[in-house]
Formats: C-alpha cells, structure tokens, sequence
C-alpha cells in the first residue's frame, strides 16, 4: 500500500520571528472605561454569580424551603389576589414587613432582599406614577406648591400622592411575595410545582430546556467575548467593526443554537420521545404543609378584611 | 464516589425476537449513502453488520463518517440508499412511525452522544435519568428505582439535584450514560465515548464498558483513540476519509498495519507510540 502524507507548506517567516509590542518598561497608554466586551463578560458572569447565590438559598434550612413547591405557588396566586384588593397603604406596609420577617426566617439576607425589591422596580414604577401626583392630572389638596399657571397654584396634591404610594407599595409587596418564592424553590421544584398545579408538560418542558440551555449559550457568549478581548491590542472602540462584532456573535450564537437544537432533539428520539413528553413527579404533603396552606387562607383573608375596615 | 456493580441487566424481551434469535447479526447495513443537505457525503457503500454481544469499534479521521453511521444504526438519519436491518425488522422512518416498533427499537438500542450537553437537556440529573424509561411508559416508582440503581452504580448519587449547568465535563459523561444505562438496553453506541475526558474518567469509562460487554451488552463505538482499542474492542471498521469502510479485523492486525492507519489519517508517520 502506498502511503501519501499530504506536504506540508513552510511555515511563513514572519511567525519566526518576534513580534513588535508594548514596551516591556510598564503601562504607557491610555486608559478607558471598560468597553461593551468587559460589560458583556462583567454581565454573563454576574447572571452566573445571582444564580448560584439564589442556587444557594434555595438549598439552605429555612421556613418556606421545607414548604411543598406546588403550595407555595398556589400561596402566591391567592396572596397576589388578596394584595390586589387592597387599598389602604397602612395594610400593604404592614403586609410588607411580614414578608421582610418571612424571608429573615427562610435565610435570606435581609439586606439583599430589600435591595433586589426596591432597587430597580419600584423606582421605575415611581417614575410613571409621579405625573399622577401632580395637581394637573389628580386635582385635590395641594400639599406642595410647584408653580402657578394661569392664576392657580399647581403641585403635588395628598390624593396622587396616596394613590402613587398605594400603587408602589402594592407593586413593592407582589414583588416581594415573587422573590421569596423564587429565592426560596430551586428552579426544578418551580417547574415540578407547575406541573403538579396542571401547567401543560409541553410548556414546562419547554421552559426547562430554555432554562438549561441558557447557561450553554452563555457560556458561548462568554467564549466568543473573550476570544476578542484576547485578540485586541489597545481599547475596544465603539465602531463599525464593534457593531459587525456584535451581530456576527448573534449569528454565530443561533447557528450553534441550531444544531444544538437538532442534537438535543435527536438526544430525545432515541430515549423514546414521540412528541408527548412524560416526567417524574415526586410530591408529598406534609403536616407543615397544611399548616402553611391554612396559615396563608388566614393571612389573605385578614388581609382583605383589614383593609374593609381601615378603609381608603 | 464508590460505584456500584452493575444491577440486572438481562436484555428486554421486545420486538421480533424469534426472527434474529436464529442468527448473531443483530444490525446489518447494505450499500448506505448518505449525505448531508443532500450534498456533503457522509457515507459511501457501506456495508457492516453487527453481532451479539460483541464489542465493535469503527474507525477513522475526523469527518469520515463513523458518527453518521452510529445515527444511522440508532435510527436518527435514515441513509438515501441502502437498508438497515435490525433484530430481524427493517428501520426506516416510516417503520419507526409505528408506535410498537418504535418502543421496541428504542429501548433496546442506547445511543451515547459524544456532545453530553446535548444529551442531559433536563433541568436535574434525576429527570434527565428518569427520562428514557419514563417515555418507555414505565411506572414512576419502577423509574425511581432504577434511576437510584444506576445513580448508584454510575458512582453520582450525590449529583442527584444537581442542575446540568453545575457539572463538570466528567460528571455529565457519566449522567449522559447513567441516561441510557437506566432503559437497559442491549445494544449500547458510544460516540467518541473516550474524547475530552480526563485520565481517571476515561480509565473509568473504559471500565465500565468492559464491564457492560461481560454482562452480554453489545458495544458499537466510533473513536479514533487507538490508546486502549484492544480493551474496548473485539472487532474493528475502518472508515477511510473518503467515508467507506476500508478495512476490517481484529485490533491486533488494525494496530499492525501502519500503513493503513496512516493512509486512513488515523496516526502520523511522525506520530511517536505511546510507552505502556
């Protein structure tokens, strides 16, 4: 038999040689803030960090943990209804510091609790509720005067002011029953629980592969990113070639996510999927659970009867 | 993490078994083409059969063929030409509509996938182990069994709860075939079951298909690892990079000829032995 190795051409001479580069004496150039590439890896892998701490949580020995995952999400409905009734600010507060009490008992820093709360969403809820505490748009008392136009004085008055406090409050105190419950279920046992409370298996399987999948792409961002922050000499500008970077990431990104998909599905046929998924369910009520289940139908109903009583 | 043995594994009395009882040959391929987009050839006049209980290796380069081939006998891609026969009954897409044919096939054949992320897509190592034989219509308590079974045998009991994207490459190796093992099937495709692993997974892994072959598995698996193909193979297939199968023997005459493993692009002429 005749052997054929195919020639190898010369290795060409500028790659034997040294390159040209940054005096070996210290920093010289220039430096900038962080360009879009150090955002995107600064970003994935903050996702990564908030992930694994929630991951954390989740695992911890803490009141709501040991509650069934399916009660927990069937708690949160009923409250959720219950706080939506609400109209007196004074029930939605006091209703708020127990769920600060309730994610104290379940381990949950109460410092990054009430920061990942009031941080981003209230704010951006506050900024479209302000224009309803101006006279202009809910007339009643003025409790701050701003300016006078056409002979009659304008500002904040105590009736939007009540209404946008009643609304952030309210937004604050769903959120906050949101977050317990998300930082206190691992993502499988949400989606276990969705299943248990009848959600489709084709849409929470659905979910659970975007789920897992999303941290395979994120791992493919964060290759690509950092392939290029590798191979850049100097800062990253924001130019033409930034923006050609980005979007030929994306194509790249939905090319893997492609194949990906094709594999993944392949993976399924040959356990046996024809299209109706089945999973494990593995559920039982406990004792403590009932006792939450009746705890939390006590909670929204003196939630609603406060507020009855108390009034506007 | 100490393994336990093997639990029982006698093969699943489905699908035609009289019909191949009569014959060692449990897969048999006739002149396959296949070519992908229906432009980039994959396989060429392919011909190759599978026996009972043995342990096959095919061969080759990158890119000549053998995962499409391991698809193809795992009844994923369906060949443009030629027949593929298995336990006595032909498989095509259409006879893998049928639904008792279909349960038949797939639970006696187990494919292991070279990419493992693409094979643990649940969102816990129990559910992507419970998978397989919950599909086959299995009870959720004999799942349950068999899942701490082969958790237990696999040595991962302790990644039970674990989310995919908490495991290292080796871990979702052994969660991938942890997957297949649990549908107990009788005849196991490795992809490249060795690649990418560290020294002591891939010792491992080598094990256990050892192991698994002792107990009557048929083991087909494509690799270009020639580093322990006497331990992983009675016989070989190699593929020649134009994606035909080129050669056939024992791993003692493949290792021999050098220069077919040269012309076929599976070792260097400058590539030095490995000291045993």
């Amino acid at each position: 038999m005749t052997v054929t190795v195919p020639a190898e051409a010369a290795t060409p001479s500028w790659l034997l040689q040294g390159e040209f580069a940054m005096c070996p004496c210290g920093c010289i150039g220039k430096r900038k803030k962080g360009s879009f590439v150090e955002k995107t890896l600064d970003g994935s892998a903050g996702l990564m960090r908030q992930v694994m701490f929630g991951q954390d949580i989740a695992d911890q020995p803490g009141l709501l943990q040991r509650i069934d995952p399916r009660l927990k999400l069937a708690s949160l409905l009923v409250l959720l209804f219950a706080v939506a009734l609400v109209r007196n600010i004074v029930v939605l507060v006091v209703a708020y510091l127990l769920t600060v009490a309730v994610a104290a008992a379940s381990r949950i820093p109460a410092a990054f609790f009430i920061k990942r709360v009031w941080l981003f969403i209230p704010i951006f809820t506050g900024i479209v509720v302000i224009p309803a505490t101006l006279s202009i748009i809910t007339p009643g008392d003025i409790v701050l005067p701003l300016w006078t136009w056409h002979g009659t004085t304008q500002g904040f008055t105590s009736q939007g002011l009540t209404a946008a406090g009643l609304i952030v409050t309210r937004v604050a105190l769903s959120i906050s029953l949101v977050v317990l419950l998300t930082l206190t279920t691992s993502w499988v046992r949400l989606l276990a629980a969705m299943r248990g409370l009848g959600v489709p298996r084709v849409f929470v399987l659905i979910v659970g592969m975007a789920y897992r999948y999303i941290f395979l792409l994120l791992g493919s961002v964060t290759d690509m990113y950092e392939s290029r922050k590798a191979r850049t000499v100097g800062t990253v500008t924001h130019d033409k070639a930034a923006r050609g970077f980005v979007t030929s990431t994306a194509g790249a990104l939905l090319s893997k996510s492609h194949t990906l998909s094709e594999e993944v599905h392949q993976a399924m046929t040959s356990r046996g999927y024809r299209g109706d998924a089945k999973t494990l369910q593995q559920f039982a009520l406990t004792r403590g659970d009932a006792v939450y289940a009746v705890v939390v139908i006590v909670l929204a109903v003196t939630i609603v009867l406060a507020d009855h009583s108390l009034g506007r | 993490m100490t393994p336990n043995p093997i639990p029982n594994l006698a093969p699943n009395p489905t699908l035609n078994l009289a019909a191949c009882e009569a014959t060692d040959v449990i897969m048999a391929c006739e002149g396959l083409n296949f070519r992908y987009l229906d432009r980039y050839p994959a396989l060429v006049d392919v011909s190759m059969d599978v026996r009972r209980g043995e342990k096959l290796a095919l061969l080759g380069a990158n890119g000549s063929g053998k995962s499409t081939l391991l698809k193809v006998l795992d009844g994923l891609v369906f060949p443009q030409t030629g027949t593929f026969r298995a336990f006595g009954s032909e498989v095509t897409e259409d006879t893998l509509e049928d639904e008792q044919m279909s349960a038949g096939f797939r639970s006696r054949v187990g494919f292991v996938f070279q990419n493992s992320d693409a094979q643990v897509f649940s969102p816990s190592v129990r559910e992507e182990i419970a998978f397989g034989p919950l599909q086959m219509g299995m009870s959720a308590d004999e799942t349950g069994q068999r899942v701490d079974d082969v958790l237990a045998m696999i040595g991962i009991a302790d990644l039970v709860d674990r989310a995919p994207f908490q495991l290292s490459g080796g871990q979702k190796k052994r969660v991938a075939i942890a997957s297949v093992l649990v549908m107990n099937p009788e005849v196991l495709l490795f992809d490249e079951p060795t690649a990418a692993l560290d020294p002591r997974t891939q010792e491992w892994l080598t094990g256990l298909i050892e192991e698994l072959a002792d107990a009557g598995k048929t083991i087909v698996h494509a690799t270009h690892d020639l580093e322990v193909l006497d331990r992983l193979a009675d016989r070989c297939l190699v593929f020649s990079e134009e994606h035909r199968i080129v050669a056939e023997g024992t791993p003692a005459d493949v290792l021999a000829d050098s220069d077919l493993l040269v012309s076929v692009n599976l070792v260097h002429p400058r590539t030095r032995p490995h000291p045993r």
